[in-house]
């Protein structure tokens, strides 16, 4: 369910969240959380579908933010083997990782060439934000899951 | 947060099965034409995003409408002012024409469209929708222009609806010369040492100089722009010189930011007989051959 909102909220706020690039990125925030909880192989389809959604919103990389958010859908649920235990901050750790790798791995792919403020300042800050933002909504909701 | 219950085991091998898939669909995404791109697009923004869209095409409504109305009413009365210029202008140059036995001067149409800028979340945004009824049975590629200046390329149409390119885009060229017509070349996007998008004119001939001011305006050459659109001003000569040429830094005559209304250029109206006459080709045929495809490639 968070998820969905998660994504919805995305998509809604559009115009607001590419402002500014070091905003939270909720559709990938979004795409984390969800890989905890499904198969790798859904999770990668997953990213695949709102990458091409996200191209087709933003009018760029139809190919490259498909193919990069299937990665991190799929390396997302892959990890939580590695990463997940019982604790609150793995989860941080978890989006804030994730964020970073994806948004680095978008801006190192789109045209125009390698923009290192972006993948230096502005990636890290907002996968800061997406951590905060994205790992509350799932505190949130699994207080409510579970009173 | 507690331990997440994932279900059954998974089969990895079906997993890698599913992404090398998925990777492949992503390389043949990548590999599409624009007019490809612009029908998945235009399905997907037309259904699943039809919902978001419309909300934020409401909110822009709503936002600064009283600043856009100020915005229009200065525009207009700009507009009436430039009318009456350009309506004695055109009689004189019916007449001059017609002393110098020169045939009709005949640019072609245009059609006024609404721009619709990319906004991706990453990155800078390089590509646009043009949205007009109008725009049905125009040909492509074509330009993209404001009254300031140069605004882009529109690579592919479908139905109402264009996709592309700013100048900012890294593929994009169009030809150029400088308003005395002294010298040409080719202009494509740079971005300079601070981070800001400017663009550099090369390719213009050793024996041939661009003065500090200069305005630059499309060379009309390959079919693909009209002629004399204003393209930029010469900022300085850039460091970078290859060979026998040089190369300008040259600031942009239009930021693509905050355009929303343009017209494209409909160059199946434009006559072939009637080619800007101060080319340096005599009909249109040769300067298309001399030419080839390099605006807007």
């Amino acid at each position: 369910m968070v998820v969905v909102a998660l994504v919805i909220l995305h998509f809604t706020l559009y115009r607001f969240l590419v402002r500014w690039p070091a905003m939270p990125n909720l559709l990938v925030g979004g795409l984390l959380l969800a890989a905890l909880r499904m198969r790798a192989g859904y999770a990668a389809f997953l990213g695949f579908g709102l990458g091409v959604l996200e191209a087709a919103m933003g009018l760029e990389g139809l190919g490259t933010t498909s193919l990069v958010l299937a990665l991190v859908g799929y390396l997302g649920a892959r990890s939580r083997d590695l990463l997940f235990a019982d604790a609150r901050h793995y989860v941080f750790v978890y989006l804030f990782a994730g964020t970073w790798i994806a948004e680095v791995s978008l801006i190192l792919a789109m045209p125009g060439g390698p923009n290192l403020l972006g993948a230096l300042v502005l990636a890290p800050v907002s996968a800061l934000g997406t951590a905060v933002v994205c790992g509350a909504a799932e505190s949130v909701a699994a207080s409510i899951r579970r009173p | 947060m507690t331990h997440i219950n994932v279900g059954r085991p998974e089969n990895h091998r079906r997993d890698l099965v599913i992404v090398a898939v998925l990777l492949i669909l992503s390389w043949s995404l990548a590999g599409l034409d624009s007019s490809q791109a612009l029908g998945l697009t235009r399905v997907l923004r037309g259904s699943v995003l039809k919902p978001f869209l419309a909300a934020d095409a409401a909110y822009e409504q709503r936002a600064g409408l009283a600043t856009r109305a100020a915005r229009l009413e200065t525009e207009r009365d700009d507009l009436y002012i430039r009318l009456q210029g350009a309506t004695d202008l055109e009689r004189e140059n019916r007449e001059l024409r017609a002393q110098l036995s020169l045939p009709e001067r005949s640019p072609g149409s245009f059609v006024v469209a609404e721009l619709v800028p990319g906004r991706p979340s990453i990155g800078d945004s390089h590509s646009f929708l043009l949205r007009s009824l109008a725009l049905v049975g125009t040909h492509v590629p074509t330009g993209v222009s404001i009254p300031d200046g140069l605004v882009g390329v529109l690579r592919s149409i479908s139905g109402g609806t264009g996709l592309g390119d700013f100048w900012t885009h890294p593929d994009f060229r169009v030809s150029v010369r400088s308003a005395t017509g002294g010298a040409t070349g080719i202009v494509r996007s740079f971005v300079a040492e601070g981070g800001e998008t400017l663009m550099l004119v090369e390719g213009v001939p050793y024996q041939a100089r661009m003065a500090e001011g200069a305005i630059l305006e499309t060379a009309g050459l390959g079919g693909v722009f009209p002629g004399g659109i204003r393209v930029g001003t010469v900022i300085e000569e850039s460091a970078s010189r290859s060979g026998w040429s040089h190369s300008y830094l040259v600031e942009p005559a239009v930021r693509p930011g905050a355009v929303r209304a343009v017209t494209a250029w409909n160059r199946a109206s434009f006559v072939s007989g009637s080619a800007p006459q101060d080319s340096s080709a005599t009909s249109f045929d040769e300067v298309v051959e001399e030419g080839g495809a390099v605006d807007g490639l």
